[in-house]
């Protein structure tokens, strides 16, 4: 009897739709659906209908562009400017940050700017750039470095006054060496921190590199999706912005979550380290008065 | 004991305790040596580069900047576009803030959790520039344009945290209200609402800092007034000791309303709960 009634249920059209996998199928869906709606509604001329927008990141695909560069280039020179300006914020943000995180003088001397870096909208940079360094691929490298560089920073810092004291204390005590020490007690701890500003600054980077390329170059994804803006065919645009949506998906799944199944395999728990957003307000180790 | 304990506040303090004293008043005076340092050699390299390395046309220093402020508070459009531009945030960002928080809400039940899961990925990880040229190309310069901009590209950071407290949602008392049959509404108004009103101010807080700069993007595509609009016709005429005056006063302005009033603010009306840990 029990069996009876057991087997049928998994078969339920209710209890299909209200699986997650659906769920989160269902949502492009709803889109393109509602996507539709407006389309017919809106009887513009401007306003795409998704398969028009379909059709022109097809023949982008296939090398079909009117542009200059077709998708695979673009992409790939706004990849190289980013792992270029972002592996100068790697270096000089994990210099500072470790100098921060280690002295209290460094941290105090730097806090405040690395505050107000943080808050800095790229936008800023990536006009100034514009104007200074004209068109090319310094202004952009240089614009990600510095959205990169105050993440590393922070995060970098975080990481550094995260290390466990009594293990620091145990170690000096045994007469541990420096070079071990650091080996074998400040980098794994620092290890998820530099993960996770490496991770966020690079979308922080990302960010900012389109700016960068839509004001001071004449190449590269943000400036394509800028030209095709300036050339007013709105298919054009939102299939950009898809490509964009597209890549930055690709970098998440399938080179940072490599990255850090890899680097943490030894670890599972220290992948999911909380991300420092923000400057932590300077805090003076008191010592305790009794 | 109690004796002993007015005892101890009552004597004089003993060497030890002196020692401690010093050493803190000492580390204190050693932070604040450095940070004025600091402040002195970063406006000094500034001030230097600006005339020595980069021409002053192109890299005004300090002194110039805090010259050109009451150019541009007398120039009469100094409140206009302050107020332009608040008016856009709060627009734009009041819609969602709003739409990001039910999004957050909704993600109690594992079924909408997982509908806007991707919804929420892209908006985190998408540039701002792709949703304010969007806008701007279907809408021109109507509202709808911007508004699309700042909503696609603000909601995600308020969902985020929305959905932290969700997950931090005191389970048991939930458990007790549906035992007791709560309805639904009630619910939300009198167990969730209240747990997640630190997160919410959180989400406030961010998602402002996330706002503003989307906010001076779309008025640099799409606006005849605003502090966005401000820097793009500073920076086309290459004034740039106007731009970085606009910038930079707009910029302290967001600072201090972020950092001291929203964070004091959320201190303050959250001083009465102990378990709440204002990031």
């Amino acid at each position: 009897m029990a069996t009876a009634t057991a087997v049928p249920r998994r078969r339920n059209p209710v209890m299909l739709i209200r699986s997650p996998l659906v769920a989160r199928a269902l949502f492009p869906v709803v889109v393109v659906g509602v996507w539709t709606l407006i389309f017919y509604g809106l009887e513009s001329q401007i306003f795409p209908s998704p398969a028009r927008v379909l059709d022109f990141m097809w023949n982008e695909v296939r090398l079909e562009t009117l542009a200059r560069s077709n998708v695979y280039q673009t992409f790939l020179l706004s990849l190289i400017r980013l792992f270029t300006g972002f592996a100068i914020a790697v270096v000089v943000g994990t210099v500072i940050g470790l100098a921060m995180g280690l002295s209290k003088s460094v941290d105090a001397f730097f806090h405040d700017w690395v505050m107000a870096t943080l808050a800095m909208p790229a936008l800023v940079w990536a006009l100034f750039a514009g104007l200074v360094f004209g068109f090319g691929s310094l202004g952009p490298i240089l614009v990600t470095a510095v959205t990169g560089i105050p993440y590393v920073i922070v995060n970098v810092r975080e990481g550094v006054r995260n290390t466990p004291r009594e293990l620091f204390d145990m170690a000096t005590s045994f007469g541990v060496p420096r070079n071990r020490m650091t080996r074998h007690l400040l980098l794994p701890s620092l290890l998820p921190f530099f993960f996770a500003a490496v991770r966020y600054g690079f979308s922080i980077g990302w960010k900012g590199l389109v700016l960068a390329e839509v004001f001071a170059s004449d190449r590269g994804a943000g400036w394509m999706i800028k030209y095709w803006y300036d050339a007013h065919r709105a298919y054009a645009v939102i299939g950009y912005a898809f490509f964009f949506v597209v890549f930055a998906l690709f970098l998440e799944k399938f080179v940072f979550d490599r990255i850090y199944a890899r680097a943490f395999r030894w670890r599972p728990q220290a992948g999911t380290v909380e991300v420092v957003e923000e400057a932590a307000e300077p805090s003076v180790q008191q010592p305790t008065i009794p | 004991m109690a004796t002993t304990l007015e005892e101890q506040h009552l004597r004089a303090p003993s060497a030890e305790e002196q020692r401690l004293r010093a050493q803190q008043r000492r580390e204190t005076q050693r932070r604040w040596f450095w940070r004025i340092a600091g402040y002195v050699t970063v406006l000094g390299v500034w001030e230097l580069v600006s005339g020595w390395v980069l021409a002053e046309s192109l890299l005004p220093g300090p002194t110039r900047i805090v010259r050109t402020f009451p150019e541009i508070v007398n120039s009469g459009r100094f409140f206009l576009s302050f107020g332009a531009t608040l008016t856009r945030i709060g627009i734009g960002f009041g819609l969602a803030f709003i739409g990001g928080a039910v999004v957050g809400m909704l993600a109690q039940s594992r079924w909408f959790s997982n509908f806007f899961r991707d919804a929420v990925t892209i908006g985190l990880t998408s540039p701002g520039l792709i949703w304010a040229l969007m806008g701007l190309v279907i809408w021109g310069f109507k509202p709808q344009g911007w508004i699309f901009a700042i909503f696609l590209a603000t909601f995600a950071i308020v969902t985020v945290n929305v959905a932290e407290g969700i997950r931090a949602l005191p389970k048991d008392l939930l458990d007790m209200a549906k035992a007791f049959g709560t309805p639904t509404l009630r619910r939300q108004r009198e167990i969730v609402i209240p747990h997640l009103a630190p997160y919410l101010f959180t989400a406030l807080r961010f998602g402002f800092s996330n706002g503003w700069k989307i906010t001076v993007l779309t008025e640099v595509f799409s606006s005849n007034k605003g502090i966005g609009f401000e820097m793009r016709v500073s920076s086309q005429l290459f004034q740039l000791d106007v731009f970085f005056t606009w910038v930079l006063s707009f910029f302290v302005f967001a600072l201090i309303l972020e950092k001291l009033i929203l964070q004091k603010a959320e201190r303050r009306f959250f001083r009465w709960r102990e378990d709440v840990s204002v990031a």
